[in-house]
Protein backbone atom coordinates (compact mmCIF):
# COMPACT_ATOMS: atom_id res chain seq x y z
CA UNK A 1 0.00 0.00 0.00
CA UNK A 2 1.30 3.25 -0.87
CA UNK A 3 -1.61 4.96 0.86
CA UNK A 4 -0.12 6.11 4.31
CA UNK A 5 -3.55 6.60 6.30
CA UNK A 6 -3.34 6.20 9.88
CA UNK A 7 -6.50 4.49 11.63
CA UNK A 8 -8.42 5.47 15.02
CA UNK A 9 -10.51 3.57 16.70
CA UNK A 10 -13.08 5.39 18.95
CA UNK A 11 -14.92 4.44 21.80
CA UNK A 12 -17.81 3.80 19.33
CA UNK A 13 -16.29 1.23 17.30
CA UNK A 14 -16.10 3.38 14.40
CA UNK A 15 -12.63 3.78 12.55
CA UNK A 16 -11.21 7.38 11.95
CA UNK A 17 -8.94 8.08 8.76
CA UNK A 18 -6.22 10.23 9.84
CA UNK A 19 -3.87 11.21 6.94
CA UNK A 20 -0.41 12.03 8.16
CA UNK A 21 1.43 14.94 6.37
CA UNK A 22 5.00 14.19 4.80
CA UNK A 23 8.03 15.70 5.01
CA UNK A 24 7.72 18.40 2.10
CA UNK A 25 4.27 20.05 3.33
CA UNK A 26 5.51 20.54 7.24
CA UNK A 27 8.54 22.00 5.80
CA UNK A 28 6.94 24.68 3.64
CA UNK A 29 4.43 25.16 7.36
CA UNK A 30 7.59 25.48 9.18
CA UNK A 31 9.33 27.78 6.49
CA UNK A 32 5.99 30.09 7.04
CA UNK A 33 6.17 30.04 10.27
CA UNK A 34 9.98 31.00 10.36
CA UNK A 35 9.42 33.97 8.31
CA UNK A 36 6.26 34.93 10.57
CA UNK A 37 8.46 34.78 13.69
CA UNK A 38 11.38 36.49 11.82
CA UNK A 39 9.03 39.56 10.50
CA UNK A 40 7.81 40.07 14.11
CA UNK A 41 11.17 40.25 15.66
CA UNK A 42 12.10 42.65 12.71
CA UNK A 43 9.35 44.92 13.65
CA UNK A 44 9.93 44.78 17.19
CA UNK A 45 13.71 45.55 16.44
CA UNK A 46 12.42 48.89 14.66
CA UNK A 47 10.63 50.07 17.28
CA UNK A 48 12.85 48.76 20.36
CA UNK A 49 15.75 50.30 18.63
CA UNK A 50 14.30 53.80 19.89
CA UNK A 51 13.40 52.65 23.45
CA UNK A 52 17.18 51.81 23.90
CA UNK A 53 18.09 48.98 26.88
CA UNK A 54 14.67 48.18 28.15
CA UNK A 55 13.31 48.21 24.25
CA UNK A 56 16.29 45.41 24.02
CA UNK A 57 15.29 43.73 26.86
CA UNK A 58 11.71 43.47 26.07
CA UNK A 59 12.97 42.15 22.33
CA UNK A 60 14.91 39.35 24.02
CA UNK A 61 11.95 38.41 25.75
CA UNK A 62 9.68 38.20 23.16
CA UNK A 63 12.63 36.07 20.93
CA UNK A 64 12.79 34.04 23.41
CA UNK A 65 8.79 33.57 23.87
CA UNK A 66 8.68 33.02 20.00
CA UNK A 67 11.43 30.34 20.28
CA UNK A 68 9.83 28.28 22.53
CA UNK A 69 6.13 29.13 23.46
CA UNK A 70 5.00 30.14 19.84
CA UNK A 71 4.26 26.54 18.31
CA UNK A 72 2.37 25.56 21.84
CA UNK A 73 0.32 28.38 22.27
CA UNK A 74 -1.17 28.04 18.79
CA UNK A 75 -1.15 24.44 18.76
CA UNK A 76 -3.50 24.63 21.89
CA UNK A 77 -5.63 26.98 20.52
CA UNK A 78 -9.13 25.93 18.81
CA UNK A 79 -7.54 24.99 15.53
CA UNK A 80 -4.85 23.30 16.97
CA UNK A 81 -2.13 24.34 14.68
CA UNK A 82 0.64 27.51 13.95
CA UNK A 83 -0.70 29.95 11.29
CA UNK A 84 1.83 28.13 8.79
CA UNK A 85 0.22 24.85 9.05
CA UNK A 86 -2.98 26.54 8.92
CA UNK A 87 -2.08 28.03 5.94
CA UNK A 88 -1.52 24.39 4.78
CA UNK A 89 -4.42 22.82 5.82
CA UNK A 90 -2.57 20.48 7.91
CA UNK A 91 -2.94 20.39 11.81
CA UNK A 92 -1.31 18.56 15.06
CA UNK A 93 -3.52 15.78 16.78
CA UNK A 94 -3.12 12.94 18.97
CA UNK A 95 -2.33 9.60 17.74
CA UNK A 96 -5.73 8.89 18.37
CA UNK A 97 -7.48 11.70 16.41
CA UNK A 98 -8.34 13.55 19.83
CA UNK A 99 -7.54 17.93 19.95
CA UNK A 100 -3.77 18.00 21.12
CA UNK A 101 -3.42 18.16 25.20
CA UNK A 102 -1.11 20.62 26.73
CA UNK A 103 1.72 18.38 28.04
CA UNK A 104 1.28 16.88 24.94
CA UNK A 105 2.32 20.15 22.87
CA UNK A 106 4.74 20.92 25.39
CA UNK A 107 6.44 17.79 25.18
CA UNK A 108 6.65 18.01 21.18
CA UNK A 109 7.80 21.76 21.21
CA UNK A 110 11.02 21.27 24.02
CA UNK A 111 12.10 17.98 21.99
CA UNK A 112 12.72 19.89 19.36
CA UNK A 113 16.13 20.47 20.84
CA UNK A 114 16.95 16.82 19.83
CA UNK A 115 15.19 16.74 16.50
CA UNK A 116 16.99 19.58 15.54
CA UNK A 117 20.94 18.02 16.16
CA UNK A 118 23.26 17.80 14.34
CA UNK A 119 21.73 20.77 12.43
CA UNK A 120 18.84 21.88 10.56
CA UNK A 121 16.32 19.38 11.60
CA UNK A 122 18.80 16.44 10.69
CA UNK A 123 17.31 13.57 12.79
CA UNK A 124 14.24 14.78 12.71
CA UNK A 125 14.40 15.00 8.59
CA UNK A 126 15.27 10.99 9.16
CA UNK A 127 12.83 9.74 11.57
CA UNK A 128 9.81 11.60 9.10
CA UNK A 129 11.52 10.03 6.22
CA UNK A 130 11.99 6.36 8.14
CA UNK A 131 8.24 6.39 9.48
CA UNK A 132 5.07 5.50 7.75
CA UNK A 133 3.32 7.99 9.94
CA UNK A 134 5.88 11.11 9.59
CA UNK A 135 6.38 11.46 13.12
CA UNK A 136 9.71 13.24 14.26
CA UNK A 137 11.13 12.09 17.79
CA UNK A 138 8.94 14.88 19.33
CA UNK A 139 6.01 13.49 18.32
CA UNK A 140 7.16 9.84 18.93
CA UNK A 141 7.99 11.22 22.58
CA UNK A 142 4.46 13.07 22.82
CA UNK A 143 2.58 10.43 21.01
CA UNK A 144 1.30 13.58 18.73
CA UNK A 145 0.14 13.28 14.87
CA UNK A 146 0.72 15.89 12.24
CA UNK A 147 -2.16 15.23 9.93
CA UNK A 148 -3.70 16.87 6.93
CA UNK A 149 -7.24 18.40 7.70
CA UNK A 150 -10.47 16.58 5.92
CA UNK A 151 -11.21 18.22 2.86
CA UNK A 152 -15.01 19.48 2.98
CA UNK A 153 -16.63 16.44 0.72
CA UNK A 154 -17.87 18.40 -2.51
CA UNK A 155 -21.27 16.91 -3.19
CA UNK A 156 -21.38 15.57 -6.29
CA UNK A 157 -24.74 15.72 -8.86
CA UNK A 158 -25.78 12.86 -10.78
CA UNK A 159 -26.68 13.43 -14.47
CA UNK A 160 -30.63 12.59 -14.88
CA UNK A 161 -29.97 9.42 -16.59
CA UNK A 162 -33.01 7.06 -16.93
CA UNK A 163 -32.38 4.41 -13.93
CA UNK A 164 -32.14 0.72 -15.43
CA UNK A 165 -32.25 -2.12 -13.24
CA UNK A 166 -29.35 -4.75 -13.59
CA UNK A 167 -29.93 -7.92 -14.85
CA UNK A 168 -27.93 -9.90 -12.50
CA UNK A 169 -26.86 -9.49 -8.68
CA UNK A 170 -24.59 -7.33 -7.37
CA UNK A 171 -21.71 -7.47 -4.96
CA UNK A 172 -21.57 -4.46 -2.51
CA UNK A 173 -18.19 -3.64 -4.50
CA UNK A 174 -19.77 -3.35 -7.76
CA UNK A 175 -22.32 -1.67 -6.68
CA UNK A 176 -20.08 0.77 -5.29
CA UNK A 177 -17.93 0.56 -7.99
CA UNK A 178 -20.38 1.53 -10.53
CA UNK A 179 -21.83 4.63 -8.67
CA UNK A 180 -18.28 5.85 -8.23
CA UNK A 181 -18.15 5.91 -11.68
CA UNK A 182 -21.21 7.38 -12.00
CA UNK A 183 -19.47 10.00 -9.65
CA UNK A 184 -16.60 10.43 -11.66
CA UNK A 185 -18.30 10.65 -15.36
CA UNK A 186 -18.53 14.78 -15.37
CA UNK A 187 -14.66 15.22 -15.17
CA UNK A 188 -13.92 12.04 -17.89
CA UNK A 189 -13.85 12.62 -21.68
CA UNK A 190 -16.59 10.66 -23.31
CA UNK A 191 -14.25 8.17 -24.94
CA UNK A 192 -12.39 7.41 -21.86
CA UNK A 193 -15.92 7.20 -20.24
CA UNK A 194 -17.14 4.95 -22.57
CA UNK A 195 -13.87 2.84 -22.38
CA UNK A 196 -14.96 2.10 -18.60
CA UNK A 197 -18.44 2.01 -18.79
CA UNK A 198 -17.74 -0.95 -21.27
CA UNK A 199 -15.79 -2.98 -18.56
CA UNK A 200 -19.12 -2.61 -16.57
CA UNK A 201 -21.19 -3.51 -19.61
CA UNK A 202 -22.09 -6.95 -18.23
CA UNK A 203 -24.57 -5.12 -15.75
CA UNK A 204 -27.13 -4.15 -18.44
CA UNK A 205 -26.16 -6.93 -20.52
CA UNK A 206 -23.74 -5.17 -23.02
CA UNK A 207 -21.03 -7.53 -22.45
CA UNK A 208 -18.38 -7.10 -25.49
CA UNK A 209 -20.26 -3.77 -26.63
CA UNK A 210 -18.93 -0.24 -26.46
CA UNK A 211 -20.68 3.09 -27.17
CA UNK A 212 -22.73 6.08 -25.61
CA UNK A 213 -25.96 4.14 -25.69
CA UNK A 214 -23.99 1.46 -23.51
CA UNK A 215 -22.64 4.06 -21.30
CA UNK A 216 -25.87 5.40 -20.65
CA UNK A 217 -27.32 1.97 -20.05
CA UNK A 218 -24.30 1.64 -17.58
CA UNK A 219 -24.95 4.96 -15.86
CA UNK A 220 -28.68 4.20 -15.66
CA UNK A 221 -28.24 1.26 -13.82
CA UNK A 222 -25.54 3.96 -11.35
CA UNK A 223 -28.47 5.67 -10.67
CA UNK A 224 -30.94 2.44 -10.28
CA UNK A 225 -28.37 1.52 -7.28
CA UNK A 226 -28.60 4.79 -5.56
CA UNK A 227 -32.48 4.09 -5.36
CA UNK A 228 -33.60 6.15 -8.02
CA UNK A 229 -36.92 4.49 -9.87
CA UNK A 230 -38.29 5.46 -13.02
CA UNK B 1 -37.59 -7.61 -6.12
CA UNK B 2 -34.54 -7.38 -8.24
CA UNK B 3 -31.68 -9.76 -6.56
CA UNK B 4 -28.73 -7.61 -5.05
CA UNK B 5 -30.71 -4.48 -4.74
CA UNK B 6 -29.85 -2.77 -1.25
CA UNK B 7 -32.59 -3.02 0.91
CA UNK B 8 -31.94 0.45 1.72
CA UNK B 9 -30.99 2.72 -1.47
CA UNK B 10 -28.31 5.61 -0.49
CA UNK B 11 -31.30 7.77 -1.61
CA UNK B 12 -33.73 6.34 0.38
CA UNK B 13 -30.83 6.01 3.50
CA UNK B 14 -29.75 10.22 3.29
CA UNK B 15 -33.52 11.18 2.88
CA UNK B 16 -34.06 9.27 6.41
CA UNK B 17 -31.03 10.97 8.28
CA UNK B 18 -29.83 13.95 6.74
CA UNK B 19 -32.32 15.61 9.14
CA UNK B 20 -30.27 14.68 12.03
CA UNK B 21 -26.82 15.22 10.07
CA UNK B 22 -27.57 18.68 9.68
CA UNK B 23 -28.95 19.01 13.16
CA UNK B 24 -25.56 17.93 14.37
CA UNK B 25 -23.69 19.66 12.02
CA UNK B 26 -25.75 23.27 13.12
CA UNK B 27 -24.44 22.17 16.16
CA UNK B 28 -21.19 21.63 16.11
CA UNK B 29 -20.17 24.72 13.95
CA UNK B 30 -20.38 27.24 16.59
CA UNK B 31 -18.58 24.40 19.38
CA UNK B 32 -15.55 24.09 16.44
CA UNK B 33 -15.72 27.85 16.03
CA UNK B 34 -17.11 27.78 12.03
CA UNK B 35 -19.28 30.18 13.08
CA UNK B 36 -21.17 32.69 15.64
CA UNK B 37 -23.46 31.94 17.77
CA UNK B 38 -26.32 34.56 17.30
CA UNK B 39 -26.54 35.94 21.00
CA UNK B 40 -29.62 35.39 21.92
CA UNK B 41 -29.44 31.24 20.57
CA UNK B 42 -30.44 29.00 23.78
CA UNK B 43 -27.46 27.45 25.12
CA UNK B 44 -26.19 24.15 23.65
CA UNK B 45 -27.73 21.09 24.81
CA UNK B 46 -24.55 18.81 25.44
CA UNK B 47 -26.64 15.73 25.53
CA UNK B 48 -28.29 16.57 22.32
CA UNK B 49 -25.01 16.58 20.13
CA UNK B 50 -23.61 13.19 22.04
CA UNK B 51 -26.86 11.63 21.23
CA UNK B 52 -26.42 12.47 17.41
CA UNK B 53 -23.22 11.77 17.73
CA UNK B 54 -23.80 8.44 18.21
CA UNK B 55 -26.23 7.56 16.15
CA UNK B 56 -24.07 9.67 13.43
CA UNK B 57 -21.66 7.07 14.14
CA UNK B 58 -23.61 4.22 13.36
CA UNK B 59 -24.84 5.48 10.34
CA UNK B 60 -21.09 5.41 9.07
CA UNK B 61 -20.70 2.07 10.01
CA UNK B 62 -23.83 1.07 8.32
CA UNK B 63 -22.82 2.92 5.28
CA UNK B 64 -19.41 1.37 5.20
CA UNK B 65 -20.56 -1.51 5.30
CA UNK B 66 -22.84 -1.70 2.89
CA UNK B 67 -20.33 0.46 0.46
CA UNK B 68 -22.35 3.22 -0.20
CA UNK B 69 -21.33 5.83 -2.10
CA UNK B 70 -18.54 8.30 -0.99
CA UNK B 71 -20.50 11.06 -1.79
CA UNK B 72 -22.30 9.99 1.38
CA UNK B 73 -19.54 8.38 3.04
CA UNK B 74 -17.15 11.70 2.86
CA UNK B 75 -19.57 13.71 4.73
CA UNK B 76 -20.11 11.59 7.27
CA UNK B 77 -16.70 10.74 8.08
CA UNK B 78 -16.16 14.56 8.92
CA UNK B 79 -19.13 14.59 10.72
CA UNK B 80 -18.12 12.23 12.76
CA UNK B 81 -14.38 13.06 13.01
CA UNK B 82 -15.95 16.64 13.95
CA UNK B 83 -17.85 15.37 16.89
CA UNK B 84 -15.15 12.97 17.97
CA UNK B 85 -13.30 16.27 18.85
CA UNK B 86 -15.57 18.22 20.41
CA UNK B 87 -16.88 15.27 22.55
CA UNK B 88 -13.60 13.68 24.01
CA UNK B 89 -11.46 17.27 24.05
CA UNK B 90 -10.25 17.72 27.71
CA UNK B 91 -10.28 21.17 28.90
CA UNK B 92 -6.99 21.37 30.63
CA UNK B 93 -6.61 25.20 31.15
CA UNK B 94 -7.76 27.80 33.91
CA UNK B 95 -6.46 29.41 37.57
CA UNK B 96 -7.47 26.17 39.24
CA UNK B 97 -5.85 23.30 36.95
CA UNK B 98 -2.43 26.10 37.67
CA UNK B 99 -2.81 25.92 41.57
CA UNK B 100 -3.27 22.28 40.99
CA UNK B 101 -0.17 21.68 39.05
CA UNK B 102 1.83 23.26 41.23
CA UNK B 103 0.41 22.17 44.87
CA UNK B 104 0.33 18.76 43.95
CA UNK B 105 1.21 17.47 40.33
CA UNK B 106 4.73 19.25 40.18
CA UNK B 107 6.09 18.04 43.24
CA UNK B 108 4.33 14.89 43.44
CA UNK B 109 5.73 14.23 39.88
CA UNK B 110 9.27 14.82 41.52
CA UNK B 111 8.91 12.68 44.25
CA UNK B 112 7.80 9.79 42.46
CA UNK B 113 10.61 10.46 39.78
CA UNK B 114 13.39 10.85 43.26
CA UNK B 115 15.62 8.37 41.79
CA UNK B 116 16.19 10.15 38.53
CA UNK B 117 16.15 13.46 40.45
CA UNK B 118 19.70 12.17 42.79
CA UNK B 119 20.94 10.47 40.06
CA UNK B 120 21.06 13.98 37.76
CA UNK B 121 22.13 15.56 40.88
CA UNK B 122 25.09 13.47 41.15
CA UNK B 123 25.73 14.16 37.80
CA UNK B 124 25.63 17.59 37.96
CA UNK B 125 27.02 18.46 41.17
CA UNK B 126 30.12 15.96 41.53
CA UNK B 127 32.07 17.51 38.46
CA UNK B 128 30.44 20.45 39.85
CA UNK B 129 32.74 19.84 42.92
CA UNK B 130 35.68 17.98 41.42
CA UNK B 131 36.30 20.51 38.65
CA UNK B 132 35.98 23.52 41.31
CA UNK B 133 38.18 22.48 43.88
CA UNK B 134 40.38 21.66 40.66
CA UNK B 135 40.37 25.03 40.18
CA UNK B 136 40.73 26.07 43.31
CA UNK B 137 44.22 24.56 43.55
CA UNK B 138 45.48 24.87 40.46
CA UNK B 139 43.90 28.33 38.81
CA UNK B 140 46.24 28.23 35.84
CA UNK B 141 43.91 25.75 34.60
CA UNK B 142 40.99 27.90 33.89
CA UNK B 143 43.08 28.31 30.32
CA UNK B 144 42.03 24.91 29.41
CA UNK B 145 38.20 25.81 29.55
CA UNK B 146 38.01 29.62 28.35
CA UNK B 147 40.49 31.83 26.54
CA UNK B 148 42.24 34.43 28.73
CA UNK B 149 39.91 36.90 27.40
CA UNK B 150 36.99 35.51 29.01
CA UNK B 151 38.73 34.82 32.14
CA UNK B 152 39.71 38.37 32.69
CA UNK B 153 36.12 39.25 31.77
CA UNK B 154 34.82 36.75 34.70
CA UNK B 155 37.05 38.71 37.19
CA UNK B 156 35.84 42.45 35.94
CA UNK B 157 32.18 41.24 36.56
CA UNK B 158 32.94 39.98 39.80
CA UNK B 159 35.34 42.04 41.08
CA UNK B 160 34.52 44.52 44.35
CA UNK B 161 34.26 48.09 42.81
CA UNK B 162 31.55 46.99 39.69
CA UNK B 163 28.43 48.29 39.65
CA UNK B 164 26.27 45.86 39.45
CA UNK B 165 27.31 42.06 39.39
CA UNK B 166 27.91 39.18 37.14
CA UNK B 167 28.03 41.70 34.22
CA UNK B 168 28.91 44.62 32.15
CA UNK B 169 26.93 47.46 32.98
CA UNK B 170 23.82 46.67 31.32
CA UNK B 171 20.22 47.24 32.66
CA UNK B 172 18.81 45.05 35.03
CA UNK B 173 15.55 44.40 32.26
CA UNK B 174 18.10 43.78 29.46
CA UNK B 175 19.94 41.01 31.50
CA UNK B 176 16.33 39.30 32.33
CA UNK B 177 15.98 38.84 28.76
CA UNK B 178 19.28 37.38 28.10
CA UNK B 179 19.18 35.25 31.22
CA UNK B 180 15.30 33.67 30.57
CA UNK B 181 16.79 32.63 26.75
CA UNK B 182 20.42 31.35 27.97
CA UNK B 183 19.23 29.63 30.84
CA UNK B 184 15.81 28.16 30.05
CA UNK B 185 17.88 26.68 26.49
CA UNK B 186 20.38 24.57 28.71
CA UNK B 187 17.45 23.13 31.35
CA UNK B 188 15.71 21.96 27.83
CA UNK B 189 18.62 20.83 26.16
CA UNK B 190 19.11 18.66 29.63
CA UNK B 191 15.34 17.17 28.96
CA UNK B 192 15.57 16.95 25.49
CA UNK B 193 18.99 14.94 25.03
CA UNK B 194 17.42 12.14 26.76
CA UNK B 195 16.12 11.06 23.35
CA UNK B 196 19.31 10.16 22.68
CA UNK B 197 19.12 6.82 24.96
CA UNK B 198 20.07 9.44 27.80
CA UNK B 199 23.64 10.06 26.50
CA UNK B 200 22.41 13.99 26.54
CA UNK B 201 21.18 14.65 29.09
CA UNK B 202 24.47 12.61 30.86
CA UNK B 203 26.36 14.45 28.83
CA UNK B 204 24.52 18.32 29.06
CA UNK B 205 24.52 17.88 32.66
CA UNK B 206 28.03 16.99 33.12
CA UNK B 207 29.69 19.84 30.64
CA UNK B 208 27.17 22.54 32.86
CA UNK B 209 28.01 21.17 36.17
CA UNK B 210 32.07 21.08 35.33
CA UNK B 211 32.01 24.76 33.71
CA UNK B 212 30.11 26.17 36.32
CA UNK B 213 32.63 24.61 38.78
CA UNK B 214 35.12 25.77 36.96
CA UNK B 215 34.45 29.56 37.13
CA UNK B 216 33.21 29.30 40.75
CA UNK B 217 36.72 27.86 41.80
CA UNK B 218 38.52 30.00 39.92
CA UNK B 219 36.41 32.59 41.22
CA UNK B 220 36.99 32.38 44.80
CA UNK B 221 40.83 31.65 44.20
CA UNK B 222 41.24 35.06 43.01
CA UNK B 223 39.57 36.65 46.03
CA UNK B 224 36.38 37.09 44.20
CA UNK B 225 34.93 34.52 46.55
CA UNK B 226 32.85 37.12 48.51
CA UNK B 227 31.03 39.15 45.67
CA UNK B 228 30.33 36.05 43.45
CA UNK B 229 28.95 33.66 45.87
CA UNK B 230 26.91 36.44 47.10
CA UNK B 231 25.65 36.95 43.89
CA UNK B 232 24.56 33.48 42.88
CA UNK B 233 23.41 32.22 45.80
CA UNK B 234 20.15 33.20 45.48
CA UNK B 235 18.94 32.30 42.28
CA UNK B 236 21.08 29.04 42.01
CA UNK B 237 18.57 27.80 44.12
CA UNK B 238 15.85 28.18 41.19
CA UNK B 239 18.42 27.67 38.93
CA UNK B 240 20.82 24.95 39.57
CA UNK B 241 17.92 22.86 40.68
CA UNK B 242 15.65 23.27 37.55
CA UNK B 243 18.28 22.30 35.77
CA UNK B 244 18.50 18.87 38.04
CA UNK B 245 14.78 18.33 37.34
CA UNK B 246 15.41 18.85 33.80
CA UNK B 247 18.09 16.26 33.18
CA UNK B 248 16.16 13.77 35.80
CA UNK B 249 13.47 14.15 33.13
CA UNK B 250 15.96 13.44 30.32
CA UNK B 251 17.30 10.41 31.99
CA UNK B 252 13.84 9.35 32.74
CA UNK B 253 12.85 8.61 28.72
CA UNK B 254 16.64 8.43 28.29
CA UNK B 255 16.03 5.07 30.48
CA UNK B 256 12.50 4.75 29.22
CA UNK B 257 14.46 3.83 25.39
CA UNK B 258 17.29 1.42 26.66
CA UNK B 259 15.18 -0.28 29.16
CA UNK B 260 11.37 -0.44 28.00
CA UNK B 261 10.26 -3.75 30.01
CA UNK B 262 7.39 -5.66 28.51
CA UNK B 263 6.40 -2.40 26.27
CA UNK B 264 7.51 -1.49 23.32
CA UNK B 265 10.39 1.27 22.49
CA UNK B 266 7.79 3.92 21.63
CA UNK B 267 5.20 2.49 23.82
CA UNK B 268 7.50 3.07 27.08
CA UNK B 269 8.76 6.38 25.41
CA UNK B 270 5.21 8.15 25.25
CA UNK B 271 4.38 6.58 28.86
CA UNK B 272 7.92 8.33 30.31
CA UNK B 273 7.44 11.59 28.60
CA UNK B 274 3.68 11.51 29.56
CA UNK B 275 5.00 10.72 33.06
CA UNK B 276 8.00 13.62 33.06
CA UNK B 277 6.44 16.24 31.30
CA UNK B 278 4.84 18.12 34.44
CA UNK B 279 8.81 17.81 36.05
CA UNK B 280 9.97 19.97 33.05
CA UNK B 281 6.73 22.24 32.84
CA UNK B 282 7.51 22.89 36.69
CA UNK B 283 11.11 23.41 36.13
CA UNK B 284 10.41 26.29 33.23
CA UNK B 285 8.55 28.04 36.09
CA UNK B 286 11.32 27.48 38.36
CA UNK B 287 13.54 29.24 35.51
CA UNK B 288 11.24 31.96 34.95
CA UNK B 289 11.62 32.69 38.49
CA UNK B 290 15.58 32.38 38.71
CA UNK B 291 15.88 34.32 35.86
CA UNK B 292 14.25 37.60 37.66
CA UNK B 293 16.08 37.15 40.62
CA UNK B 294 19.56 37.00 38.64
CA UNK B 295 18.71 40.56 37.13
CA UNK B 296 17.18 42.37 39.81
CA UNK B 297 17.80 40.81 42.95
CA UNK B 298 21.29 38.98 42.70
CA UNK B 299 22.83 41.78 40.66
CA UNK B 300 22.05 44.59 43.13
CA UNK B 301 25.19 45.81 44.64
CA UNK B 302 23.88 48.10 47.21
CA UNK B 303 22.57 44.91 49.29
CA UNK B 304 24.42 44.18 52.01
CA UNK B 305 25.76 40.57 51.52
CA UNK B 306 24.39 39.54 54.94
CA UNK B 307 21.19 40.00 53.80
CA UNK B 308 21.59 38.27 50.05
CA UNK B 309 22.81 35.26 52.30
CA UNK B 310 19.78 34.90 54.39
CA UNK B 311 17.84 35.63 51.41
CA UNK B 312 19.73 33.00 49.39
CA UNK B 313 19.17 30.69 52.48
CA UNK B 314 15.49 31.31 52.77
CA UNK B 315 15.42 30.39 48.46
CA UNK B 316 17.22 26.93 49.00
CA UNK B 317 15.03 25.69 52.53
CA UNK B 318 12.18 26.85 50.54
CA UNK B 319 12.72 25.04 46.86
CA UNK B 320 13.89 21.42 48.64
CA UNK B 321 11.07 21.38 51.33
CA UNK B 322 8.59 22.60 48.73
CA UNK B 323 9.41 19.57 46.46
CA UNK B 324 9.78 17.15 49.63
CA UNK B 325 6.86 17.98 51.48
CA UNK B 326 4.25 20.24 49.10
CA UNK B 327 1.21 18.11 48.09
CA UNK B 328 1.90 14.82 50.12
CA UNK B 329 -1.13 14.61 51.80
CA UNK B 330 -2.98 15.23 48.53
CA UNK B 331 -0.63 12.62 46.36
Amino acid sequence: MLDTVVAAETPEGIVLELHPAGLTVRFYAFLLDWLIRLVTMYAVALVAGFMGGVGTAFWLILLFALEWFYPIAFELGRSGATPGKQALGIKVVMDNGLPVTPAASFARNLLRVADFLPFGYGVAVVCMLLRKDCKRLGDLAAATLVVHEPHPAVRVTLEKVEPVAPIRALTPRDQAALVALAARAPTLTADRLNELASMAAAVSGDQGHCGSAVTHRVLGVAQWLLGRRS
Amino acid sequence: MVVGAPLVTPLHFEELYQAEWTELESLLDPLLGRKKRPSGAPPIQGERVAVLYRRACEHLALARARSYPAYILTPLERLTADAHQVIYQRREFGLAKLKYFFSVDFPGTVRANAGYVWLSAALFYIPALVIGWLMYVRPELILSVVDASTAASFERMYAEAAKAVGREAQSDVLMFGFYIRHNIGIAFQCFAGGLFAGIGSLFYLIYNGALIGAVAGYLTERGHGPTFWAFVATHSAFELTAIVLSGAAGLKIGYSLVAPGRLSRVQSLVAATRNCAPIVAGAAGMLLIAAALEAFWSSASWLPHLVKYGVAAGCWIGVLSYLTFQGRSAS
